[in-house]
């Protein structure tokens, strides 16, 4: 690793308020989710709990914890991580860093009025945009506010060159407003009709992951791996190609889920194509990040065992938007499986090994306990194997059955039940091991800094050593 | 990527064209008006009574569509047919007049989309009522929608006729709220009886080419 100057920055300690604002806020919305997912889970496989009060119905609990994780933790981390590459890669402090403390107090006022506002029955039902209609707008200003000093640090960005976390970091930036400006509209205030509402939200919700969160969550990895490894990226020729073409056709591969439905069939073989496609992005980042797989210490065990869920993951995608899969696994937990292998196995993931990376280098601190990192990683790691693994047997009995006529569904239920507690039980270990994190990161924020500055970053950037 | 415009430009413009495919899609099916049968005098679907209408917002803002689906998949393509659940697929002029079409995502329960056109015998008012007050398996009782009364006189006409367990204490009695009455009203109109004219030869292709492939 390398030990320039820019390690001990002086933009850091710049961004220091405004991103330990996002992240901290991101880590209350990640525990938030973590309890909301495990009493969904719960629901599942014993449907009385919980179900005397129409707040707490199975459609809420599973609307609000996907907003809070997606909106409330992704969002937040993404966000602060994706400034943080941007101003340490630009060379530049962080501009309109107030704009930025706002933005993220607004935009998590949003995400909270969005929970209450699913408590009381206003989600709009569409998968990743389950935001009641009404703080969408916040939500959109909000992030405005935040991307303005993404903006200002590409512009005004000191190094001429370009990196691919640069342009990962923003085309999230300024891919999303769109997304969701227009997604707004089309859906909220010039209505489309009957099955175009699902095809619009469909193609949202893919737009979410790979125009927003994928990229984000690459431009953290793509940061962090050459610093920890010290080594050259093997394909970096190949990485602009491997950015088009997730931008490109990312999106189109949305409507594999409609397959079979009464959505045009062009729809869903152009998905099909585009997901075929995208295995080349997925390939590229296989080639250029390996390099961090097998790599001691957190951060790369976090960042290799994101990306290989997010590879895996992009090709299981593909292989399951195949018709003779597709019918197995459509509107079953297999699809739940997928949805969780990507978010929280590859982007949350990815999201954690930066994390780890970049407070000790915001807050000049190294972190409070390396058995809570340790514990961390293991229970996360655990936690998504279990929980994937878990759905996704679930889901594939579940679908297997429901091919059967003769099945009943007190029978699929009775057969899925043991996958679904083992589900429950992944979703526990993951709660307790964010629940670790977000110990560390208060005991982190509240300690003094006892390390000098000259030695800090030697001490923390070895990570691998402590933990 | 030195070039800021550029790439600013690419990024828009690969936006751009992935929403045209969006707009595509809505050309083709914005323009779907219902059909005028003939043979029968009137055009299909009909619009949702306003009850009924009503009765999907309840389903909307109670999630039921996080575990049913309302899209009878193509013959050929998963057993949706030989469940009973439909005779015939889901086409998107089924939709046309739903403000908010809750396809869905999941199959945790059985597909709704005809389930009050399903034959030989639908649930009815009584057994919906039934089946939402006290739950059935995996599908979650939803008692909130119910209201216990004491009963003076006369048990009310809209009391749930409920035994066993599930029989409220003596003297009182268990009516549907006015969401219950609304939900129920829309689960009743559920159906896609009516067969399109695209719904008929999409029917026999799929067969047939189902039939190729085997
Ligand atoms: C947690 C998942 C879940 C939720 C939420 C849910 N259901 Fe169900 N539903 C089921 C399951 C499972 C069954 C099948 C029960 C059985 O046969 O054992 C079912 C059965 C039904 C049936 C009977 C269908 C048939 O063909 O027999 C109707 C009607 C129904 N649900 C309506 C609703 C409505 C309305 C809501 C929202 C208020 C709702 N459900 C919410 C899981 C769910």
């Amino acid at each position: 690793m390398s030990h320039d100057t820019q390690e001990v920055s002086a933009n850091d300690a710049h961004a220091r308020g405004p991103l330990l604002l996002l992240l901290g806020s991101g880590l209350v919305w990640l525990v938030i989710s973590g309890v909301l997912a495990l009493i969904a889970s719960v629901q599942l496989h014993t449907p009385t709990f919980l179900a005397s009060c129409a707040w707490f119905t199975y459609g809420h609990m599973q609307a609000l914890q996907e907003t809070a994780f997606v909106y409330g933790w992704l969002a937040n981390a993404g966000l602060a991580l994706g400034l943080w590459v941007l101003t340490r890669l630009g060379g530049e402090a962080l501009r309109a860093g107030n704009w930025v403390t706002v933005g993220a107090l607004f935009w998590n006022l949003g995400v909270t009025l969005a929970l209450v506002g699913i408590v009381a029955g206003d989600a709009t039902g569409h998968s990743l945009l389950q935001l009641p209609r009404y703080v969408q707008p916040l939500l959109l200003i909000a992030y405005g506010a935040i991307a303005v000093a993404g903006v200002l640090a590409w512009s005004g960005r000191r190094n001429e060159a370009s990196y691919a976390s640069q342009w990962y970091v923003f085309a999230a930036l300024f891919l999303f407003p769109w997304l969701f400006s227009v997604a707004h509209v089309a859906l909220f205030v010039v209505p489309m009709r009957g099955v175009m509402q699902a095809v619009t939200a469909g193609w949202f919700a893919q737009g979410v992951f790979t125009l927003w969160l994928a990229p984000l969550a690459l431009a953290a990895a793509y940061y962090v791996v050459p610093k920890v490894t010290g080594r050259v990226l093997p394909g970096y020729q190949f990485a602009s190609l491997s950015f088009w073409v997730l931008i490109v056709v990312g999106a189109w591969t949305g409507g594999r889920h409609l397959i079979g439905g009464p959505a045009p069939a062009w729809i869903s073989s152009l998905a099909i194509v585009s997901c075929s496609l995208l295995v080349f992005h997925y390939f590229v980042v296989w080639l250029n990040l390996k390099g961090s797989i097998g790599q001691g210490g957190a951060v790369m065990k976090f960042t290799s065992f994101g990306l290989l869920a997010y590879v895996i993951g992009g090709c299981a995608d593909a292989f399951t938007s195949i018709r003779s899969f597709a019918v197995i696994t459509q509107f079953t937990y297999f699809t739940q499986a997928q949805q969780q292998l990507a978010l929280y196995g590859g982007i949350s993931m990815l999201f954690f090994g930066a994390l780890y990376f970049a407070v000790p280098r915001l807050t000049g601190k190294t972190w409070a306990s390396a058995a809570l990192i340790g514990g961390h990683a293991t229970t996360a790691i655990l936690g998504v194997l279990l929980l994937v693994i878990s759905l996704g047997v679930a889901g594939w009995t579940q679908g297997q059955a429901l091919l059967k006529p003769a099945v009943t569904f007190p029978e699929i239920a009775a057969a899925t039940r043991p996958w679904l507690l083992l589900a429950t039980a992944a979703y526990a270990v993951l709660l307790v091991g964010n629940l670790m994190l977000v110990v560390n990161f208060l005991q982190t924020l509240a300690a003094k800094p006892t390390v000098p500055a000259a030695t800090l970053f030697q001490a923390t950037s070895d990570i691998k050593e402590t933990a | 990527m030195k070039n800021g415009t550029l790439f600013f430009l690419g990024l828009f413009a690969s936006f751009t064209v992935s929403f045209a495919v969006v707009l595509l899609a809505n050309h083709q099916l914005g323009a779907l008006t219902p059909y005028f049968d003939d043979g029968e005098g009137k055009a299909f679907p009909d619009r949702m009574p306003g009850v009924a209408a009503r009765g999907q917002l309840v389903y909307r803002d109670l999630g039921c569509a996080s575990c049913h689906t309302q899209q009878v998949r193509r013959p050929g393509f998963g057993a949706d047919q030989a469940r009973g659940w439909g005779e015939r697929q889901s086409v998107a002029r089924d939709y046309i007049f739903q403000p908010f079409a809750q396809l869905g995502t999941m199959r945790i329960g059985p597909d709704l989309t005809n389930s009050a056109g399903r034959k030989p015998s639908a649930l009815d008012a009584e057994d919906l009522m039934n089946l939402l007050y006290a739950g059935q398996g995996a599908m979650p009782a939803h008692a909130f929608l119910f209201e216990q009364v004491k009963v003076t006189g006369e048990v009310p006409a809209k009391a749930l006729k409920l035994t066993g367990s599930a029989a409220p204490a003596a003297g009182y009695a268990v009516v549907p709220s006015e969401q219950a009455q609304t939900l129920v009203a829309y689960l009743l109109n559920l159906n896609t009886v009516y067969d399109y004219p695209e719904s008929r030869p999409v029917v026999q292709a799929a067969a047939q080419a189902e039939g190729a492939h085997k």
